[in-house]
């Protein structure tokens, strides 16, 4: 009897722990029956000022919302990108999370994890009409739309123009013309004339990109970049990678062993005269330093075959999980309100999809000029490492620090590319 | 022990032991072999059944090749490093001369080990930072600037810096599994030769090193399979980059896994670092004939 009763205490233990285990899954599919409810937010900018921005805004809303309570995480790009996709694979998804446009957007949506939001964007007009329509294409797919556009950006040259002006430099209108500025600045004593943190492999995908959409006809790379039919074979992504490879010597040692926070600090110290940045930056260059900048677009490639005006940058935006409780919508709502968009453009300099967000009451004039530049842009090209698969971009990626570092040549680089491309249109 | 017929309570007692084992290591163990099989992605919740193919791209993967030769890099410089030199450092730690001075010492060299290894590599970071690192000025003080170099963007001195940091962090602990091992050495040998007329290097020989031998199986087993297994320097310090230059097979499996999205494969890299693990410390085992504690 003993025994047994001992048998069946261990029995109960254990199912207790096992129960314990299998439930801590659930926590997603809140309740919200008037009782307390918790909402998982995750975005990507546990740096300054946007964190405090993003804290206040929390703590706004669950004033007016008594009974939500907010759960904030935040950790920065490289390690976003790799967290949402461990959190997507475990269905453990946020409620409210930041999200790319374009493949990587449609990689999230194709866990059939995240929430349609058709239904939800008809039912408010009055906030879903208040986002300038463009931005919602890298967001939605088969006529779905799945993330909601906040911020917007477009990467371009900032130049110091205190330095280019007693060097007498003017701005580059052709590559060329760039590589010419780069020889003067550094005859002028400017060791590094251009900088940028080849750790951090977006920074390399976003210059390759740009240079990809320069020297390669345009329906070229939407095949390419499809995984379908992806060949990757233009010669002109060898003479891209050569370009890049170019850009690098003017770099120095330092750029493959510095992140792109180091590379905008030493522009900001005015150190380095020029630096390919997103406008999303303007601010950071402004409160890190002293220096008076301006900037011109990745200059059109001597008889390239690509569009010599368009503008590299990509909406960011807001998606819901499947099981998000309805007070996650109106939190949503509310992080993308015109009164919050401009609250936002004061604090942090970024610029954003909302009509009425961006004015010279909001925004400095170089900000304004960025944005203008936005909306002028004839056309858009993605950020590269969410236009095609990831494997790819991470042979690109991978292969231009080793291109800075003189490891291997563009044809090699291309051989791979060929492989992986070959491997996805199989798959 | 001998069961008698009918009691069960020892099994009783060691079932849920066995039980969580089972659940938590053996279980995913098998279905990480079985994963290596299919095809399959992060976000989709469909397999695909492609047979040995994954295991037959572990041959032709030349990340897999450097990331191998980087872990022996990794498992050779360790056991040099942190089990010869960690002996030698206990036993002068140990040495009447030193005694004196042995906690505070050991307290120096403790240190790192309760460090966390993101702060240590956050730390690194800007010891090797090519600027305004440490390092870098370091060698510039000393009038051999002509050394400095952007450590981790080299991709001939990334592993090494990877590596260097690991052993300064390492070898704390292991000198404190060797301390307490010298620390059991019955004083009479020592003093049989000392009176036999062996000097300070002939006793370390003599009596230290087959003392301890219980601690140097094991400092050995932990620091080489410690080496197949080792993710988050590389991965915090460099990423595996520049290129593939310091990837290790752990960080390569991560990213196989989380960044290209490619759950099979990163399975199989996952088996292969599981099966090398245990072959080394079977192989130690086997060598050292022994694996318990006398």
């Amino acid at each position: 009897m003993k025994k047994l009763l001992c048998f069946l205490v261990i029995i109960l233990v254990s199912s207790m722990f096992l129960a314990a285990c299998s439930s801590s899954n659930e926590s997603n599919g809140k309740a919200s029956d008037g009782d307390q409810v918790v909402i998982d937010f995750f975005h990507r900018w546990p740096n300054e000022p946007r964190k405090s921005f993003y804290d206040e805004k929390i703590a706004e809303f669950e004033k007016l919302h008594p009974n939500v309570k907010i759960n904030v995480d935040a950790v920065l790009n490289d390690s976003y990108k790799e967290k949402i996709r461990v959190l997507v694979s475990n269905d453990d998804l946020p409620d409210v999370f930041t999200s790319w446009s374009d493949t990587f957007a449609e990689n999230l949506v194709s866990s059939g994890r995240i929430m349609e939001l058709n239904d939800i964007m008809a039912e408010d007009t009055e906030w879903s009409g208040n986002i300038i329509e463009s931005q919602y294409a890298g967001f939605t797919f088969d006529d779905v739309t799945y993330g909601i556009p906040f911020t917007v950006d477009g990467k371009a040259f900032f130049y110091n123009k205190q330095i280019f002006e007693e060097n007498n430099i003017a701005v580059p209108g052709s590559y060329g013309e760039l590589i010419n500025a780069l020889d003067q600045l550094k005859e002028a004593g400017y060791e590094t004339p251009l900088v940028e943190g080849l750790t951090n492999g977006w920074a390399i995908s976003h210059y390759m990109g740009t240079i990809f959409d320069r020297v390669i006809n345009y329906d070229v790379l939407l095949k390419d970049y499809n995984i379908e039919t992806g060949e990757f074979t233009d010669p002109g992504y060898i003479r891209g990678l050569e370009t890049f490879k170019e850009l690098t010597t003017y770099m120095g040692d330092v750029s493959t062993a510095i992140d792109h926070e180091t590379a905008r600090n030493m522009f900001a110290a005015g150190e380095v005269p020029v630096l390919y940045m997103q406008f999303a930056e303007v601010k950071y260059v402004q409160d890190a330093g002293n220096v008076e900048f301006g900037f011109f677009n990745f200059p059109a490639v001597e008889d390239g075959e690509g569009r010599p005006k368009s503008l590299t940058g990509a909406p960011e935006g807001w998606m819901l999980s499947n099981n998000a409780p309805p007070e996650a919508v109106e939190f949503l709502k509310f992080l993308t309100s015109e009164e919050t968009a401009k609250a936002f453009t004061k604090a942090d300099g970024q610029l954003n999809a909302i009509k009425g967000g961006v004015s010279e009451e909001t925004s400095n004039p170089e900000s304004l000029e960025a944005y203008q530049i936005i909306l002028d842009a004839s056309d858009a090209t993605p950020w590269f490492d969410n236009a095609v698969d990831v494997s790819i971009a991470d042979i690109f990626m991978r292969g231009g620090q080793e291109l800075a570092t003189g490891q291997t040549t563009p044809e090699e680089i291309m051989a791979k590319v060929q492989e992986a491309a070959a491997k996805l249109r199989n798959q | 022990m001998k069961l008698k017929k009918g009691n069960i309570t020892p099994i009783l007692f060691m079932l849920p032991t066995i039980l969580f084992l089972g659940l938590f290591i053996y279980i995913p163990l098998i279905q990480n072999f079985y994963n290596s099989f299919f095809e399959f992605s992060v976000f989709s919740q469909s397999k695909e059944f492609v047979g040995l193919s994954k295991i037959k791209e572990l041959f032709v993967d030349e990340v897999a090749i450097i990331a191998l030769n980087n872990n022996v890099k990794y498992a050779i410089i360790s056991v040099l490093l942190q089990v010869f030199f960690a002996l030698v450092l206990a036993a002068i730690l140990e040495d009447k001369f030193f005694r004196r001075f042995a906690p505070a010492l050991r307290v120096i060299y403790f240190m790192p080990v309760m460090i966390s290894i993101s702060v240590i590599a956050l730390l690194f970071g800007f010891v090797y930072n090519p600027q305004i690192g440490l390092l870098n000025s370091f060698l510039e003080l000393l009038g051999i600037e002509q050394l400095a170099k952007p450590w981790l963007g080299n991709s001939t001195t990334a592993i090494y810096s990877v590596i260097a940091m690991s052993q300064w962090q390492s070898i704390g602990l292991i000198t404190m599994l060797f301390i307490v091992s010298i620390q059991k050495i019955p004083k009479e040998l020592y003093e049989a030769a000392e009176i036999d007329g062996a000097g300070k290097i002939r006793r370390f020989f003599s009596v230290t090193v087959p003392q301890v031998k219980e601690a140097t199986f094991v400092n050995l087993l932990v620091t080489v399979t410690g080496s197949i297994l080792v993710f988050n320097e590389p991965y915090i310090l460099t990423n595996g980059g520049p290129g593939n230059s310091s990837m290790t097979l752990a960080v390569h499996m991560y990213q196989t896994g989380f960044i290209k999205d490619d759950m099979g494969y990163a399975s199989t890299l996952a088996s292969l670092i599981f099966l090398l693990s245990a072959v080394f410390a079977l192989i130690q085992i086997k060598v050292s004939k022994t694996g318990k504690e006398d």
